[in-house]
């Protein structure tokens, strides 16, 4: 393959993807911006959102990866239905979503401690960062799957799937569903 | 099902959250750095409402620009068909495809931001000054993220680890990282 053709064949394969994560991220920056006002009654959030984005990224990334893996070798149907191997990945998933979650609390809070600058209250990041990663783990995974099952039935390589679908649900959801634990913390604290 | 039942194998859900749960305490730890950055960035982001927009795009297109290098990369590596050879024409061929692609996503990003900036927020900054900083920061990254590629692709290859596991979501995290450095230090100098 020449260089010229090389060059286009990269960039015509992944231009498309690039652009539908562009509307994710933007819609999730107005998102984003909205919340902007909350952190002077919770002071910590900035420092939690670009952690939780990246999170999510990375555990559904994954598990996009292992479904994808699993249909190519025939080691799990396209389908929701009672698969030990299905079962354990999405048990997986939910275990590393929930519990980096809060552990990002955690670490958010020992970090301004470090810093000395002001910090919410333990229990209050970490409430918000539990609600928002529980609400996101259920509408990733689900998602992630039903979006993959469908593509692959009608012919497309998971692979290709899962980056752009990750990065784009979890833009999204991530930044609307923290924003929402965010009242729901505000609300009951 | 052909396939040999009984042994979950690599599915059983305690190997996977044993095996990824440290890699992603690591990874949080390194993306921390990003949000103490965003945190000590609020002023700036109450006053020009519309950076606050581009943060996310910011922070994940240097990731998704480095993931997709670096999966070209670790195939071909795995398929042996490149020694790093600076006069590989299709290694060149990958590095301006991705630059490409950043200047095409920064330039649609700048946009986009002034869009929405027009139709929400009665934006403050003007489109040349959005493309002046959407532009250099993201520039940067992609060239941060075809070094980093390149770095981590090799070194992984040498050691014998393989890139898809872990390499990775390393590069990508360590990548958002700059994004949100970058794209904070270069608007903080253009706007005061």
């Amino acid at each position: 393959m020449s260089v010229r053709q090389e060059f286009w064949s990269i960039y015509r394969e992944a231009i498309p993807i690039l652009f539908i994560a562009l509307g994710g991220g933007l819609f999730a920056g107005v998102v984003l911006e909205g919340m902007v006002e909350s952190v002077e009654r919770f002071p910590g959030l900035l420092v939690m959102v670009p952690v939780f984005l990246a999170t999510r990224g990375n555990v559904y990334g994954a598990l996009g990866g292992r479904i994808s893996s699993g249909l190519h070798q025939g080691l799990l149907p396209p389908a929701f239905e009672r698969n030990d191997r299905l079962v354990n990945a999405v048990i997986a998933s939910f275990i590393n979503g929930i519990g980096i979650s809060i552990v990002i609390g955690v670490v958010t809070w020992l970090a301004l401690l470090v810093l000395g600058w002001p910090a919410a209250a333990l229990y209050e990041l970490v409430g918000i960062m539990l609600i928002a990663g529980v609400l996101t783990s259920v509408v990733l995974i689900f998602g992630l799957l039903l979006l993959i099952f469908a593509g692959y039935k009608r012919g497309y390589d998971p692979d290709n799937l899962v980056g752009p679908i990750v990065t784009t649900l979890g833009d999204i959801f991530g930044m609307v569903f923290m924003l929402l634990a965010i009242g729901i913390v505000e609300v009951i604290v | 099902m052909v396939v040999p039942s009984g042994s979950l194998g690599s599915w059983e859900w305690r190997t996977i959250v044993g095996n990824m749960f440290p890699l992603l305490v690591v990874l949080s730890i390194i993306v921390l750095a990003a949000g103490i950055t965003l945190e000590s960035a609020e002023e700036l982001l109450e006053r020009f409402a519309i950076l606050a927009v581009m943060v996310p795009t910011m922070v994940d297109m240097g990731g998704n620009l480095g993931a997709i290098l670096s999966s070209r990369l670790s195939t071909r590596f795995h398929l042996g068909t490149t020694e790093l050879d600076p006069r590989d024409r299709v290694l060149w061929a990958n590095v301006l495809a991705i630059l490409a692609l950043a200047a095409t996503i920064f330039t649609a990003l700048a946009f986009g931001a002034y869009l929405i900036g027009l139709v929400l927020f009665d934006g403050p900054i003007g489109l040349a000054t959005l493309l002046f900083i959407s532009l250099v920061s993201g520039m940067s990254v992609a060239v941060i993220a075809v070094v980093f590629s390149f770095a981590t692709t090799y070194v992984s290859y040498r050691l014998g680890i393989d890139p898809d596991d872990t390499t990775i979501p390393v590069v990508t995290n360590v990548v958002d990282v700059f994004g949100m450095v970058i794209f904070i230090g270069v608007s903080w100098l253009v706007l005061f």
